[in-house]
């Protein structure tokens, strides 16, 4: 599955840089993160409650930063085990871009996800609805997390 | 034929004896089996498709509660147990052995394919060994899967033993002069054709249930299979290396195998190497997706092909270079499928004087492919007819003429073909001439104008196949490098009472045997089929026997049960002419009496029985008690049953959608035993061909994943896939067999997938489409609408 | 399956209180979803509480709308005179369900619930404009369906009925999935004096839509041609092995036609 999408943040790409690199913020906006850990600066151990349909899953596993290049672009890639549901990857490229003069940033994502086990046996025909409306509501999140009226409140 | 056995002879369409058990849910099977303090396996599988072990940590999962035994691949290994094994290997091209690196029961350092064996949890109930398999920890280092067959080779290495990835690399026929013979053709077809990869899918799950019995040193297994024989050979002899006596292999109900219950898997050994272990029965049922996962798959083929034709259209040579897909490890009839059971056929129902064929078995990481119902023979059919028909369609030429002016001609048996077999009899035309008659082929044409009236695309599509069946004389099969024979036994066992039981090696799992066989002796003794009890499927109680697949019971074992009765009427009469007191020369047997030539002297056949049994005054120097023979049947050819099908599809252009109108098989299986019976299995073989042409297919994605793994994305085919099928025969009596039988349990999954696809490029050539890979599904054909229509408007 | 605790609900009161006294209790309709995904230990519940004593089965004709209890089985809305009278479409959806065993077991309340982004009857709901009845309000069908899998239901709150309004027409037309045989495409076109619905099922990646060009290519001229010039974007479609979205979008506008053309 691959996915490409770019929104605009009201904000400067320093901020949202560092909204990037902030595993407070990063918790807040990963879909199900029950508990994100920091162990260094590109690494984090988490724990994230997915469910779909009837099917409901615990993911243990680590969430890597890579590639960083601040405060333009990173690799935030995560990949863990969901018990009996099988182990799910996946990574995205995030590139900033200032527009507006500087005020504002312009966001791109290209997401790249995949899965094992009875995820894939099971319940292939979801794995590609899933893995978009997951990498989107974790844009969309941390977007609205950053977007100034959430600040203020 | 004396009364009460009327109509249940050869020919007669009886009802199967052994329905009625399974349609009222009495059938007794695998998992039905339940032994006294019986403990449960569950097996750990590896989610990913290549990958290097780091660690296993079983520790959390053997405290669990109910745990009686966490095993990997190290506890196998330190007892010595080995894996499964390869029964039939070619040789390479330059000689060399091929390579066969070591299937470890449970994975040792490495995974190699989505559902790969890493560890085994044993409790006392599954629910227990369930929950503590989620507790081991197994850390994998992941390596890049191999999917693509096409690009496999020099791909990222799988095995040690092999850098290159290809098991082996076999070739058959004359180079150089199928080069000469394209060279010097008028014209060369050229098509590259790819034999989608299918999943049997038995309706029974494979099973297991071991024990293990210390006073006897004495293993059982219970065990889902089409041959409790080889079970028990390779089992005892190369696994677990124990005397073959000490094992009693047991193949009850067993519900469907189409090849896929040949092969001995790790599952079955494990449980009989633990029950020893463990001093307890232990049993594993397999779930559909385990099936998915794990069972041999079949096909799996890409070649390129190239036929030669002279200016008359008369074939002159044909090469197929073909790259066979195998999978991780191999399996026992894995690398005869595409050579011996698949170069050989090339030659299909045509006079083809030169062929040559290359084959490379290669290694991927997806689960093991193996023979699967045909197992070869549709893949050499399937690309041949595909052939000849796109051939037909380049040369102008219609496609039932152009096979027609290639058959082998009749007068021409036996006929040695280019590709090592010697077919002994058949006779091509008739069959093709008959099934055009039934499909009405002279008005095809108006249906599909009237078709075309409704916005609905026609095609007709021809398939005339031919299969080397009966497998197989011993003699040919071991120069060729099989590592068994293929014969047959069957004992005939009359009781006192004249109740017959037929002891066969070959196994029932859907075919029929129960009647066909006890047609068979009903017809030469002259008893009513009731009297007669076929068994089947025990090791203790069946003297040997290499089992059922390769259409390969009636002609083989039929033929071995029809030699034992035999030897049972010699017997009797030499016991008849003891009590007539006549000279055993003047003795005859018919419609169950023994008759003194020329007299009205005659016993019954119930009669000679009671009396071997109570032998008062026999002559014991000369005469034994008892009635009961054995036969064991070599066959001196394979059978070669032959035919042509024809499909007719309306395809909706409007969204792709195949609809098969109408089918008409002839086929040649040489003498018939029970019709109705012969008919089931051509409708069953045509609806798997079908579901291989229009809708199955094993999707692994690139990462070796497999997608397909339950029926929410498997697509079985179903009735109403299929129309009322119009089935007919012709008949060549097999020469060297006695009862002049053939065969037919193939036929119709050999035969029908080029008639489906030949149908739908028929139908689709409006358009100016020329070849469709299969499966052929709805968006595949609504894809090559548009882009034959986007390119016509260029 | 990991071990669970079984019981019925006496009524929909009952079930609500059993469901907010379990720490992941969960209700059992016809099963046919929620016991396959247990037994491949893809979820887990201490506690199933079966709806099938609830008092929740039943047809009813309201003068306007047919009032179907969420625990009515598909096999009961198939066979219904009252249903195919009224709404013949949606005796006719309920008849393609899976196979018989499904139907026999299956409820409307399990599918409404569960939301299967290629289940029929949410197709049905949101074309003829239902309203889904809970234990504690009613919801309209287009707030009730919120995304793939996803509906407007609280945790314990439970499907009572659902309401449907009598359309002047009404087709529903399915290109089923060639194995699941669940929908690839399915089109629910409802004609009611509000004007033209279009539902589509089975393709879109958030679940069941309506389709705005199409309505309003159908409500200027209610004809099968009328939509030829109507494109369907096939960017939020779904796509998979058995389909990618530019087929999934020929098939709705065809599988339109066809329920256009039923109607
Ligand atoms: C082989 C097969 C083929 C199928 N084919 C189709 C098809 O072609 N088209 C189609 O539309 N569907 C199809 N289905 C789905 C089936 O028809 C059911 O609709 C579906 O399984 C859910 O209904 P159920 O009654 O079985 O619910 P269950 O499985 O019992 O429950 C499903 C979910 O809904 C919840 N739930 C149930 N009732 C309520 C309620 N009253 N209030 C709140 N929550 C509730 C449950 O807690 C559970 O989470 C198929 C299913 C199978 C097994």
């Amino acid at each position: 599955m691959e996915l490409k999408q770019s929104q605009d943040i009201p904000i400067p790409v320093a901020q949202v840089w560092s909204a990037l690199n902030d595993e407070q913020i990063l918790a807040q906006a990963i879909p199900g993160c029950q508990e994100l850990t920091k162990i260094s600066d590109t690494e984090l151990t988490a724990t994230v409650k997915l469910k779909v349909g009837p099917v409901s899953a615990t993911f243990v596993g680590e969430v890597t930063l890579s590639e960083l290049n601040p405060p333009h672009s990173y690799v935030i890639s995560g990949s863990g085990k969901g018990g009996v549901a099988g182990g799910a990857t996946g990574s995205a490229r995030v590139d900033l871009e200032a527009i507006d003069n500087g005020n504002a940033t312009r966001l791109t994502y290209d997401v790249d996800a995949s899965v094992t086990g009875k995820i894939a046996q099971l319940g292939s025909r979801l794995i590609e609805s899933t893995a978009k409306k997951l990498a989107t509501k974790f844009f969309t999140d941390f977007i609205a997390i950053l977007s100034p009226e959430s600040e203020q409140s | 034929m004396p009364e009460g056995t009327m109509n249940q002879g050869i020919g007669a369409s009886v009802r199967r004896k052994e329905d009625k058990k399974f349609i009222t849910g009495k059938g007794r099977y695998t998992d039905d089996i339940n032994r006294n303090g019986q403990l449960y396996a569950y097996f750990i599988r590896s989610d990913v498709a290549h990958a290097n072990i780091k660690n296993i940590n079983v520790n959390a999962a053997a405290k669990c509660e109910g745990v009686v035994a966490v095993y990997t691949g190290e506890d196998i290994a330190a007892d010595g147990i080995g894996g499964p094994i390869c029964g039939w290997t070619p040789t390479n091209r330059d000689g060399s052995a091929p390579k066969e690196p070591p299937h470890p029961l449970l994975a040792v350092g490495k995974v190699r394919y989505v559902g790969d064996h890493i560890a085994v949890v044993i409790a006392e109930s599954l629910e227990a060994a369930q929950a503590a398999s989620e507790k081991i920890v197994i850390d994998l280092d992941n390596l890049p899967a191999v999917v693509d067959p096409a690009t496999a080779i020099g791909n990222t290495q799988i095995h040690d033993e092999m850098d290159d990835n290809v098991y082996f690399d076999w070739e058959l026929g004359d180079e150089t002069a199928t080069a000469d013979a394209l060279g010097g053709a008028d014209k060369v077809i050229e098509l590259t054709v790819t034999n989608n990869r299918v999943i049997p899918n038995a309706i029974e799950p494979r099973a297991a249930v071991a024990e293990y019995d210390e006073i006897e040193d004495r293993y059982t297994l219970y065990t889902s299979s089409q041959n409790p024989h080889l079970t028990r050979l390779v089992m005892a002899a190369f696994m677990m290396q124990i005397p073959e006596s000490k094992l009693h292999v047991v193949a009850p109900d067993v519900g469907g195998g189409f090849g896929s219950k040949i092969y001995i898997y790790p599952e079955e050994a494990v449980c009989t190497w633990a029950a020893k272990k463990l001093r307890k029965p232990v049993k594993w049922t397999a779930d559909r997706t385990q099936a998915f996962l794990g069972d041999a798959h079949g096909r799996d083929h890409v070649n390129k092909v190239k036929l030669g034709l002279d200016k008359n259209n008369k074939i002159v040579g044909l090469r197929v270079d073909t790259i066979a897909n195998l999978g991780a490890y191999l399996s026992a009839f894995s690398m005869v499928t595409p050579t011996y059971l698949h170069g050989t056929l090339l030659s299909g129902c045509y006079d083809i004087p030169a062929i040559y064929t290359n084959v490379k078995g290669v290694c991927t990481t997806t689960v093991n492919v193996d023979a699967y119902r045909g197992a070869g023979r549709p893949e050499a059919t399937y690309l041949l007819e595909r052939t000849m028909d796109y051939a037909a369609r380049q040369i102008g030429m219609d496609p039932a003429e152009f096979r027609r002016i290639n058959f082998i001609p009749k007068d021409a048996f036996p006929y040695q073909t280019a590709v090592a077999l010697q077919y002994d009899i058949g006779d091509y035309e008739p069959a093709l001439d008959k099934a055009m008659e039934m499909i009405d082929y002279a008005n095809f044409g108006s249906r599909q104008a009237e078709a075309a009236k409704r916005g609905k695309y026609r095609g007709i599509g021809l398939s005339s196949y031919i299969e080397a069946c009966g497998i197989a004389p011993s003699a040919v099969v071991g120069t060729l490098g099989a590592r068994v024979g293929l014969y047959e036994s069957a004992v005939v066992r009359v009781d006192p009472t004249g109740t017959i039981s037929v002891f066969t090696g070959a196994h029932s799992h859907g075919q029929g045997h129960d009647t066909t066989f006890a047609q068979i002796v009903a017809d030469k003794l002259g008893v009513p089929i009731d009297s007669i009890d076929i068994v089947h499927g025990d090791t203790d109680r069946i003297p040997f026997g290499m089992g059922t697949y390769g259409s390969r019971s009636l002609a083989v074992g039929g033929t071995a049960i029809s030699k034992a009765v035999d030897k049972v009427i010699e017997k009797g009469k030499i016991i008849a002419a003891h009590m007539m007191e006549a000279a055993e020369t003047d003795l005859e047997f018919k419609d169950g009496k023994f008759t003194v030539a020329g007299t009205d002297k005659e016993k019954s056949f119930g009669e000679i029985a009671l009396s071997a049994y109570v032998p008062h005054n026999f002559p014991h120097d000369r005469l034994e008690p008892g009635l009961e023979e054995t036969a064991f049947y070599d066959p001196l050819n394979f059978t070669y049953p032959a035919g042509t099908h024809i499909c007719e599809v309306e395809i909706d252009p409007a969204t792709g959608v195949v609809d098969i109108v109408d089918w008409a098989a002839c086929d040649d299986f040489g003498n018939l035993i029970n019709p109705m019976i012969v008919e089931g299995q051509v409708h069953g073989g045509i609806a798997q061909g079908v579901g291989q042409a229009l809708l199955e297919n094993a999707h692994y994605n690139e990462d070796g994943q497999l997608l397909t793994a339950s029926y929410m994305d498997y697509c079985m085919p179903r009735a109403d896939n299929l129309p009322s099928l119009k089935i007919d025969y012709t008949v060549t009596a097999c020469t060297h067999n006695d009862l002049g039988v053939k065969g037919c349990g193939e036929a119709g999954a050999i035969a029908s997938p080029p008639a489906v696809i030949n149908a739908i490029v028929d139908a689709l050539s409006v358009v100016g489409v020329t070849d469709m890979s299969m499966p052929a599904t709805t968006e595949k054909i609504w894809r090559a609408i548009n882009d034959a229509t986007a390119k016509a408007a260029e | 399956m990991y071990a669970t605790t079984y019981a019925k609900a006496k009524d929909v009161a009952d079930a609500v209180s059993q469901l907010k006294g379990a720490d992941e209790g969960k209700l059992l309709a016809g099963g046919q979803t929620l016991i396959p995904t247990l037994k491949q230990r893809l979820a887990s519940s201490d506690c199933l509480i079966d709806l099938s004593d609830a008092g929740l089965s039943g047809i009813s004709d309201e003068g306007g709308s047919i009032r179907i209890g969420a625990m009515t089985r598909h096999v009961e809305v198939e066979t219904s005179e009252m249903v195919k009278k009224a709404i013949p479409a949606l005796a006719a959806l309920a008849s393609g369900i899976g196979d018989r065993q499904v139907r026999n077991c299956g409820t409307i309340g399990g599918s409404v619930a569960n939301n299967d982004p290629s289940a029929c009857y949410p197709s049905a709901l949101l074309a003829l404009g239902a309203t889904v009845h809970t234990d504690r309000r009613d919801i309209a069908a287009g707030d009730y369906f919120t995304g793939m899998f996803e509906t407007a239901l609280d945790e314990d709150e439970v499907i009572t009925a659902v309401s449907f309004p009598k359309p002047e027409a009404a087709s529903y037309v399915k290109f089923p999935n060639p194995a699941s045989r669940y929908a690839m495409v399915g089109v629910f076109v409802a004609k009611t004096s509000s004007g033209v619905a279009v539902a589509v099922t089975g393709a879109g990646q958030d679940g069941v839509f309506r389709h705005g060009g199409l309505e309003a290519a159908l409500n200027s001229s209610f004809s099968a041609e009328s939509i030829d010039s109507v494109a369907v974007d096939d960017s939020v479609l779904m796509s998979d092995m058995h389909a990618s979205a530019d087929y999934r979008a020929h098939l709705i506008t065809q599988m339109t036609k066809r329920a256009v053309a039923a109607c």
